[in-house]
């Protein structure tokens, strides 16, 4: 039993492919589905870069091989955008100048999006612990922390509007 | 891969394969060996299909927890706090989220890494481990199954069922410290406290080869302070590049002051 056929929904289109026992979860979004978006970083599960989210909960998909998301939902960094358009949390990311050379960017988002999922009003303190699992080496964690909390205000705010 | 669907297939599995095959449960320390070649089993025993290992309970006194059970399934259980109190304050000390997403109990325990706060716990309840080979059946005393660092008394044609979180009794005070270079990494030094009236017992993680339990009677803080600063000068404490034994020394004395007056001051909703 070295190659199997999976079936995954991937941000909402069902797919099907085969993979080997061996393949990362990781490799298979990257190569065989070719959304290269989820970046290997490390590639032992210390850095975060390559988080998604598998059935509503994210992990990192180095740690898990691609067979045992056979039947999941899975959604990348490219589930992210709407439409063709940033998330208020990439554009935020922007404006606060989350990045610079943008490799952590996809499992920062990832992990930022779960984060806002669970904890509508974090205080700094919660949003750096709730990144803590995800490294930056270049920019530092200043805009990104700013940047998620403005998004939890936005929405804030937004559901506010609607209940007024 | 074998990704089996039942407890009997995977013994079955074992029995065939065992020096040559690993479990493979969260993979949340497994999978980074592989990747660096660490380990390089023939077979690989992928528990995540076996729903029967997904489950924990409350029975015969203990919380059990099926080999399959995540971190964060366990964390998220809404009567945790009530029912072991301990596993709730380590919890967020154990890595990250998104490693307690996939990490199992079981895991931590099998690995029986001496800083591993699961360990702790483990030890400091005095807790158990349920293993099944195809034959027999065991249950193996927390201080009888962790030998060492990374070792345990498992046979490698046995699998872990579960382990067992022994409930402690209403009115039991719990503390717990921990001192790490950054959040989520490996603990230098972690130290529990179970308080049961007079009687204290104190796990020291992180310290040596195995975790140190200790158990004192005594009627004041001060009297438990001095048992572990007398524990902190004279017990084995190992000294590698993270922290000398010095620093170990150290922390086991403010850390183990802290988690003791923590399990003082006790007051959970805790029932048993």
């Amino acid at each position: 039993m070295t190659e199997q056929s999976i079936h995954l929904t991937i941000n909402g289109i069902e797919r099907a492919a085969k993979c080997e026992d061996r393949t990362a979860l990781l490799d298979f979004v990257r190569h065989d589905l070719g959304l290269t978006g989820t970046h290997a970083g490390c590639e032992h599960g210390v850095c975060g870069a390559c988080t998604v989210e598998v059935n509503g909960q994210i992990v990192r998909s180095c740690l898990m091989f691609a067979c045992q998301a056979n039947g999941a939902s899975v959604k990348t960094v490219e589930g992210i955008a709407q439409a063709g358009e940033l998330s208020d949390l990439q554009a935020a990311f922007k404006k606060h100048h989350a990045l610079q050379c943008g490799f952590c960017t996809p499992g920062f988002l990832m992990a930022a999006e779960d984060l806002l999922q669970k904890n509508t009003s974090p205080s700094d303190s919660e949003v750096r612990e709730g990144l803590s699992g995800n490294l930056c080496r270049c920019t530092g964690y200043v805009g990104i922390v700013e940047a998620v909390l403005e998004v939890a205000e936005q929405r804030r705010n937004a559901i506010g509007d609607t209940h007024a | 891969m074998h990704r089996p669907s039942s407890i009997r297939e995977i013994l079955d599995l074992l029995e065939l394969h065992g020096e040559d095959a690993r479990i493979l449960a969260g993979g949340q320390t497994l999978v980074p060996m592989l990747a660096m070649r660490v380990a390089s089993p023939a077979h690989l025993i992928d528990l995540s299909l076996t729903q029967e290992l997904h489950q924990f309970n409350v029975t015969k006194g203990s919380l059990r927890v099926g080999a399959g059970v995540t971190q964060s399934t366990l964390e998220g259980w809404d009567l945790l706090a009530i029912t072991q109190p301990l596993l709730k304050m380590m919890f967020p000390w154990v890595a990250h989220s998104p490693i307690r997403n996939r990490g199992t109990v079981c895991g931590s325990i099998a690995h029986a890494d001496p800083s591993a706060e699961m360990v702790l716990a483990l030890m400091t309840l005095g807790g158990s481990v349920t293993l099944a080979c195809k034959k027999r059946e065991r249950r193996v005393k927390a201080a009888d199954f962790f030998l060492g660092a990374l070792q345990t008394s498992r046979e490698s044609n046995e699998l872990i069922v579960s382990v067992e979180f022994p409930i402690q009794s209403a009115g039991t005070g719990f503390g717990f410290a921990e001192y790490g270079y950054r959040h989520g990494d490996f603990a230098v030094v972690a130290v529990a406290v179970v308080r049961n009236g007079k009687s204290w017992t104190i796990g020291f993680g992180g310290v040596d080869d195995t975790v140190k339990v200790s158990r004192i009677e005594a009627s004041s803080l001060a009297e438990v302070n001095e048992h572990i600063n007398k524990l902190a000068s004279t017990i084995e404490v190992r000294e590698d590049p993270t922290a000398t034994s010095g620093l170990r020394r150290h922390l086991m004395r403010s850390m183990g002051a802290r988690a003791a007056k923590q399990a003082f001051e006790f007051e959970g909703e805790y029932q048993s």
